[in-house]
């Protein structure tokens, strides 16, 4: 049980999902009501300038939610109040989403968090110079001039080879909480 | 659309807008299917969400999304308004609308239960104008309430509207 004699400031809860699809946007479509096609349909996304289809932004800010939601115990520890959210970059298909918030104070039983939600983009895998995988991203050419320009791209040696991913805040915000001991 | 265009109406917009109720409301039916479906979406295993419909469940607070983006598509859709004596809608092309920001505030709010009857109203809050990428930003405050005229959760969403759009 989550207890305020417990917290800390600075104190981090996260979450990652890397199971975003077409066909888990498409549900997610149906049941939220969010039919908007660039978001399910690649050529009606790709008319529209987007290169492929887009996860709804309240998709992911839902992942934020589910956060606090976890942190109490499905809300039996307390109670989400309020969840203040900046929408900064597209998240894709086959993403790593991943989502942080860090206690930056705390009032009573109210706590206060602020938090980032960032998304990793795998582009490509290279050995000795020479593509060996390329992602969705390297294959529709998600990545811009202003990422690489902005120090968004970055590699890491993995397996098989040299991996060069898009490391970019989706997300930005803030959230309070109150607890209920 | 030339530039000077783009400029009047925003402007128009920017003067227009803020404080402005947004007429009719949008109806929602809560169903536990729905309930359900949107819970496994983000991997709920909690029986308060998806368990019996006999036994009762109450909506994950990202079910918030379905109310948001239904009141704001029926209610942002639909609105329309005389400018310089001649009716236009809100959005002049529905694909140059980005949702660049959302609030959900519960305070002093009560769950969403299966059956529920939920009614979203909205207005609108300030607008402005960022000359760099001429894209018009606004707040759409919307409230939802249950059929007890409880409150469910005050929303504002965020839209940015590229040019061409407004």
């Amino acid at each position: 049980m989550v207890k305020t004699a417990d917290i800390q400031i600075g104190q981090v809860i996260k979450n990652e999902f890397d199971q975003i699809s077409r066909e888990l946007l498409k549900t997610y479509a149906k049941v939220s009501g969010d039919t908007n096609p660039i978001h399910t349909n690649d050529i009606i996304a790709e008319k529209a300038g987007l290169k492929g289809v887009i996860a709804h932004g309240l998709f992911s800010f839902g992942f934020i939610t589910k956060l606090f939601e976890d942190f109490l115990d499905q809300e039996r520890d307390g109670k989400i109040i309020r969840i203040n959210i900046d929408m900064r970059g597209i998240v894709r298909c086959g993403d790593l989403l991943v989502t942080e918030a860090i206690i930056s104070k705390t009032e009573g039983k109210r706590i206060f968090f602020d938090i980032k939600q960032t998304t990793y983009t795998n582009v490509d895998i290279k050995k000795n110079n020479k593509i060996i995988k390329q992602f969705e991203a390297g294959e529709r050419g998600y990545i811009s001039e202003k990422d690489i320009a902005r120090g968004f791209l970055k590699q890491k040696e993995v397996d098989d080879g040299i991996l060069t991913y898009r490391e970019r805040v989706s997300m930005e915000g803030n959230a309070i909480i109150e607890l209920y001991e | 659309m030339n530039a000077e265009e783009i400029k009047k109406n925003a402007e128009f917009l920017i003067a227009t807008l803020p404080g402005r109720k947004i007429e009719g409301s949008e109806k929602i039916t809560v169903r536990y299917k729905n309930l359900v479906n949107f819970a496994r979406i983000y991997r709920k295993t909690d029986t308060k969400y998806i368990g019996s419909e006999e036994d009762g469940i109450v909506a994950i607070r990202s079910w918030a999304n379905v109310y948001t983006i239904k009141t704001l598509y029926k209610l942002v859709l639909g609105e329309k308004f005389q400018q310089g004596g001649i009716e236009r809608p809100f959005l002049l092309n529905t694909n140059k609308m980005l949702h660049a920001g959302n609030i959900y505030d519960w305070e002093g709010c009560v769950d969403v239960k299966n059956g529920d009857k939920l009614t979203g109203t909205a207005s609108w809050g300030e607008f402005w104008f960022v000359e760099k990428n001429k894209m018009l930003f606004g707040n759409l405050h919307a409230k939802i309430k249950n059929q007890n005229d409880e409150l469910v959760c005050n929303v504002t969403s965020r839209i940015g509207i590229r040019p061409g759009g407004y």
